[in-house]
């Protein structure tokens, strides 16, 4: 597999939360709003990347790895939890507001399953630079999937778009022109499985859509 | 030498190589992280008084207690009011509910914010902001808890309680500046 192909799979092909279905818990927790989504896409970012580099180097280091390797899931979890205390300190530090809207979902990057999976499944088995750009691809994956459903549910449920601080855009008009209130349930924990289940139902229906064109194609073909 | 020793002595060195990580940003972070802190409680005791009204002198507290600030009317010694920085143990293992309680020196409660928490956003967290119709310090039958999030609700009773236990001594002179 080359770079790009590596890079991309993690946005699309294995997407972590669309088609790995995996860290749903905190992805459907913090998608209230878009800035929150935004906030976590960094943190899991910066854990993944590093995570994974840290990991490969260990275990492509020769003897090292041959002592690493039967304590490897404890050394592990140190390296993501390392990672993940320094991520929520320095949030903590210089983004206050963020640090508390997250609150615990901070600490419990350690036990999101996407980072411990890429680090046994991938970064174990592979080169840093390779584990580097599959953890980048990953997050991203992560990040616009949850950025993907915050915009949903902050839209419907409020009305507005919080992209960062003060900066939000207000599109209550639209619901004002439509004559309608937006719609509370969305910002509830029902509206993120609500929300999760639409969008995961239009990805099969494109997927599927994509797969019987290919079939249909082939069989024209041959 | 024994191998998964070895193992276990790697493992070891790793968590020491990141401990000493943590410490360092720890080093970095710690006196930022002690700002924020401050700036939200001094914001919060902006909202309870005209702060210009008083002199404000602060005192560390001990066990569940973090800072008191004590507030004396402007070239008086009496007491005006005392707000506690307090915390209680929540649903969250991560941390514990902090509270700043504003008591008048006739024990009505002026008013109190919730300044920091590790509570579920959705669940929990409702807290933040929430009235909990306490009126006096010494009379807590009318609180009114959060629904569906007892335990929660139950921490900032317990921070109510921890005051009312020591209001009278301190209003008395019991706290040293």
């Amino acid at each position: 597999m080359n770079k790009k192909d590596n890079f991309v799979k993690g946005i699309i092909k294995e997407n972590p939360l669309f088609v790995s279905l995996l860290g749903m818990c905190p992805s459907l927790a913090v998608t209230t709003s878009l800035e929150n989504a935004i906030g976590m896409t960094m943190g899991v970012f910066f854990v993944l990347v590093l995570s994974n580099l840290i990991i490969s180097l260990i275990m492509n280091s020769g003897k090292l790895a041959e002592l690493v390797k039967p304590v490897r899931i404890p050394v592990y979890i140190v390296v993501i939890a390392t990672l993940v205390t320094i991520v929520e300190m320095v949030m903590h530090a210089f983004l206050p507001s963020l640090y508390f809207s997250l609150g615990v979902f901070i600490p419990l990057i350690v036990v999101n399953c996407i980072i411990l999976g890429r680090a046994e499944a991938f970064a174990s088995e592979n080169k840093p630079v390779d584990s580097l750009i599959d953890g980048a691809g990953m997050a991203l994956g992560y990040g616009v999937a949850i950025m993907l459903i915050s915009i949903f549910r902050e839209f419907l449920g409020k009305g507005t778009l919080t992209i960062w601080g003060d900066l939000q855009l207000n599109l209550t008009f639209l619901f004002d022109f439509l004559k309608i209130e937006p719609i509370a349930m969305f910002v509830q924990p029902v509206g993120a499985f609500l929300t999760f289940g639409l969008i995961l139902a239009a990805i099969t229906a494109i997927a599927n859509n994509h797969k019987n064109k290919i079939a249909k194609e082939v069989k024209n073909n041959g | 030498m024994n191998k998964g020793l070895i193992s276990g002595l790697v493992l070891l060195g790793m968590g020491l190589v990141c401990g000493i990580l943590l410490s360092v940003v720890n080093y970095f972070t710690a006196p930022r992280i002690k700002e924020v802190e401050d700036a939200i409680k001094y914001e919060a005791l902006g909202e309870f008084y005209d702060l210009s009204d008083f002199d404000i002198s602060e005192v560390n507290g001990t066990g569940d207690f973090g800072t008191i600030f004590i507030l004396k009317d402007k070239g008086s010694d009496d007491i005006q009011a005392i707000v506690y920085t307090v915390r209680a143990q929540g649903y969250s293992d991560s941390g514990k509910v902090e509270m700043l309680i504003a008591v008048n020196s006739d024990l009505s409660v002026e008013d109190y914010k919730v300044v920091s928490h590790s509570e579920t956003t959705g669940f929990g967290a409702d807290i933040v902001d929430n009235d909990f119709n306490v009126d006096s310090i010494n009379d807590l039958t009318s609180f009114d808890s959060v629904s569906g999030v007892t335990k929660t609700s139950n921490a900032i009773k317990t921070c109510f309680n921890l005051i009312s236990q020591r209001i009278a001594a301190d209003l008395g002179g019991g706290l040293s500046e």
